[in-house]
């Protein structure tokens, strides 16, 4: 009897915990769901400009594994921006401006995966400068237009 | 009683004509330049920390013109209204035959070669610390560019106010009430040269107040709450303060901001690109490194 109940309750507890993990997922609205892909875009980016500012050694595999997940990353909140989400339950950055130009929007999203992806593509440290140089362009492009300051 | 109210009429008429030769503008006289040799590229330097075409620049639909020329007509959206900064290009329409002087009352007075004030969304409440030679070095500079023809538009004040008037005398008012005085920078003789070439840069042509700074009730830059951050003018979110950089770990020193100020997002400093920064941190990155860092150094130094 003791065993059972406590076998049941380990059962509601992982049935508990397994609806909390999809309501963090997805259920957790295209606000957060954006706003922690572009966290990863910006850990990814630092560990590249750490790279360039000589804080860290130049390695063809960080380079890749980096790049790799910031291109992920954007590709992953570009899918985040729906209709209707320029207001939320939680501070959003996002400008109107993204809806009323979203192919633009969309453009410019696309052209930080590539530079992303050109980016993971670098092996020799001759090459990084400029492709960081164009990953970085491509972000300030966006965000110069789409993006407005915190509250 | 109607001797009282002819008293309040007459009291009321005067009033007016007080505010009136009040309100005018009162620029300086040729006299007031001494001889100056000019100095093009210097005027380069400081048109670019000015960020004068970041305002300027053509109406963005007008798919034609020349994005590198400061032709003017693009909207200007503040809470007094929506300005279209005109172009200043030197042809006829723009600045064409402007003699120094009238350069010098525009820029650091706010007063207009016809004799009217303009709007304050023209900074010349932080140009006027600039001193007389570097405002005739940007000239300088400015004469060099292609003259561009292009019409001037007049803005769209709230209520309807009617520009013409407000620029004849009601920015005359606000001028008083705003204590708006053109003083050049003075420096501090207690800072070294780095220090007070930065403050000079801040304060003067780089206008950093006009956003970093909250405004009070006269729309005046508060000085007591000097670079401490305010509402984006634009109306959405906030414009981050200046102050305790280094206490906040927003910047590790004067060299990680200058080089934030040099590369921004390139070097995944991600908060540079937001609420127009971005056309600022673009003319920070084609000035000289020495005047990035003395800017770097001023800033980091306000607690």
């Amino acid at each position: 009897m003791y065993s059972r109940l406590v076998s049941s309750s380990r059962t509601a507890v992982i049935g508990l915990t397994a609806v909390m993990a999809l309501s963090t997922t997805a259920f957790a609205g295209p606000i957060d769901d954006r706003q922690a892909a572009m966290k990863n875009v910006g850990k990814a980016m630092g560990a590249l400009a750490a790279i360039a500012k000589k804080e860290a050694p130049f390695d063809a595999g960080v380079v890749n594994s980096n790049a790799t997940a910031l291109a992920d990353n954007v590709k992953a909140a570009k899918d985040h921006f729906p209709e209707g989400s320029a207001t939320g339950d939680k501070e959003t950055w996002a400008k109107a401006e993204i809806w009323q130009n979203k192919a633009d929007f969309d453009a410019k999203a696309d052209k930080a995966v590539e530079a992303a992806m050109a980016m993971a593509a670098v092996t020799a440290e001759a090459d990084f400068g400029a492709a960081l140089g164009a990953l970085g362009n491509a972000c300030k492009a966006c965000h110069t237009d789409y993006r407005r300051p915190k509250q | 009683m109607k001797r009282i109210l002819a008293a309040g009429i007459i009291a009321g008429g005067i009033a007016a004509a007080v505010g009136w030769i009040v309100a005018a503008p009162d620029p300086l006289p040729a006299s007031a330049l001494g001889a100056h040799a000019a100095n093009v590229e210097n005027g380069k330097r400081l048109y670019t920390a000015a960020g004068c075409l970041s305002c300027h620049l053509p109406a963005k639909d007008d798919t034609e013109a020349d994005v590198s020329l400061p032709s003017g007509g693009r909207a200007l959206k503040t809470p007094a209204g929506v300005f279209y900064p005109p172009n200043i290009t030197p042809d006829a329409t723009g600045i064409g035959g402007w003699t120094g002087i009238q350069f010098v009352n525009a820029v650091k007075g706010g007063i207009s070669p016809q004799n009217t004030h303009y709007l304050p969304a023209f900074p010349y409440t932080s140009y006027a610390r600039m001193t007389n030679s570097d405002v005739l070095d940007i000239k300088a500079y400015m004469d060099t560019l292609k003259p561009v023809q292009a019409s001037n538009r007049q803005p769209d004040l709230p209520l309807g106010l009617p520009a013409e008037t407000v620029m004849r005398r009601g920015l005359g008012i606000w001028k008083i009430a705003a204590g708006f005085g053109p003083v050049e920078f003075a420096r501090d003789a207690s800072r070294d040269e780095v220090w007070n070439r930065g403050a000079y840069l801040v304060r003067g042509p780089g206008h950093c107040g006009e956003c970093h700074t909250p405004r009070n009730w006269a729309m005046a830059l508060d000085a007591s709450r000097w670079l401490a951050g305010g509402p984006h003018p634009e109306g959405a979110g906030k414009v981050p303060s200046l102050r305790n950089l280094k206490a906040r770990k927003r910047f590790k020193d004067a060299k990680d901001l200058a080089t934030a100020l040099e590369f921004g997002e390139t070097l995944g400093y991600d908060k540079m690109s937001s609420g127009g920064m971005a056309a600022v941190q673009t003319n920070m990155s084609k000035l000289p490194a020495e005047d990035r860092l003395a800017i770097a150094t001023y800033l980091m130094s306000l607690e």
